[in-house]
């Protein structure tokens, strides 16, 4: 595919996912949904990575990019945020680590359990 | 020469060259803290104050720059996509590991806002900051949170996690792959699969699926929090 009827793909991907988070029921977000059916797609090979990887390459390559004009704005809402800066830090820190302890300690917990039920189904 | 500096075009051009520049500085000084999102939204916001730009003038630039992050965020699909290897042989601790570190971040965040007594609109701001930052701002707005101070939580806590989370794993000796890339990933999004890339292939794979992941359950958590 030519890089425009990419971007037209990618596109029109992103406005199903609109329009169908505007007809649920509960909110749910519609480039996540967009996201999910691009997924999809690929999985019923629909599309081949191939067929849009100049795009989604671009994309990807350069995601960080696509929201510094969203932290731009920061300068609207500095003066809601200031007195609260050492919390939202500490906020920041310590649920990081948290996570980061829970996530390891629940998936090795997962690994293990499958391990000995992989282990008794050899036995039996 | 108003005209000019008040273009759209003059908008995304100084985003693209401070983003190139904090690339750089990046790549020069090897320091994560000297992050090219953070010194391109300060080298923005320098160039603004210094000839006046408002920031609706900058924003119709800037509304064009943002409108990628629609087929940016699909394009993940991708990303998760080709790991499917890995993702059909670790299903299971994949979806187990993300949604409780889901569920655990958001928990720890509503707590510690709660604790610290941080406003309402404050607190539905860092809700979803664990995950990667375009879906994160989605959450952000659905919440009702202030966009802009999430962008700035999620960045922050990438860079959080990417300093912190190699020298825990080297203090614990935490030596399992598929743990260690869940919990990089479900932690600090695409920074901390950064670091588990340089750790390796099966850490950078399963860290990278729990981008998506983490990001789908903390979309899926938060309706609770509406």
């Amino acid at each position: 595919m030519n890089i425009c009827m990419q971007i037209a793909v990618l596109f029109f991907i992103c406005l199903l996912g609109q329009s169908i988070s505007l007809v649920l029921p509960f909110p749910f977000p519609g480039n996540i949904i967009a996201m999910m059916i691009l997924f999809i797609l690929l999985l019923t090979r629909v599309i081949k990575p191939g067929m849009i990887q100049d795009f989604t390459g671009f994309l990807l390559a350069n995601m960080a990019f696509f929201f510094v004009p969203a932290g731009v704005s920061i300068l609207e809402s500095y003066p809601i945020m200031k007195d609260s800066l050492l919390p939202i830090f500490l906020v920041c820190l310590i649920s990081t680590v948290i996570t980061f302890f829970v996530t390891f300690a629940t998936v090795r917990l997962v690994v293990i359990w499958q391990r000995k039920r992989h282990h008794t189904k050899k036995g039996a | 020469m108003r005209e000019i500096i008040e273009s759209p075009l003059f908008s995304i051009a100084i985003t693209i060259l401070g983003y190139e520049i904090g690339k750089w500085l990046n790549k020069k000084t090897n320091n994560p803290l000297l992050n090219p999102i953070l010194f391109d939204i300060c080298f923005v916001i320098l160039i603004m104050k210094l000839l006046g730009i408002s920031l609706e003038t900058y924003n119709i630039g800037g509304s064009v720059i943002n409108m990628l992050l629609a087929p940016a965020t699909a394009a993940l699909a991708v990303l998760m996509y080709n790991q499917l290897d890995a993702l059909k042989k670790n299903m299971l601790p994949v979806l187990i590991g993300t949604s409780v570190g889901a569920i655990s971040a958001m928990t720890s965040i509503f707590l510690m806002c709660k604790l610290f007594g941080l406003e309402e609109n404050i607190t539905l701001s860092l809700l979803p900051k664990s995950v990667t930052t375009p879906i994160a701002i989605e959450i952000s707005k659905q919440l009702g949170g202030i966009v802009p101070i999430t962008v700035a939580a999620a960045v922050f806590t990438g860079i959080m996690g990417m300093i912190i989370c190699p020298i825990f794993i080297k203090l614990f000796r935490m030596k399992e792959s598929v743990s260690v890339g869940i919990a990089l990933g479900t932690c600090s999004h695409v920074s901390g699969t950064s670091e588990a890339v340089k750790i390796g292939e099966l850490e950078g794979a399963m860290a990278g699926l729990s981008i998506g992941f983490a990001g789908i359950f903390t979309v899926i958590f938060s309706l609770f929090f509406l």
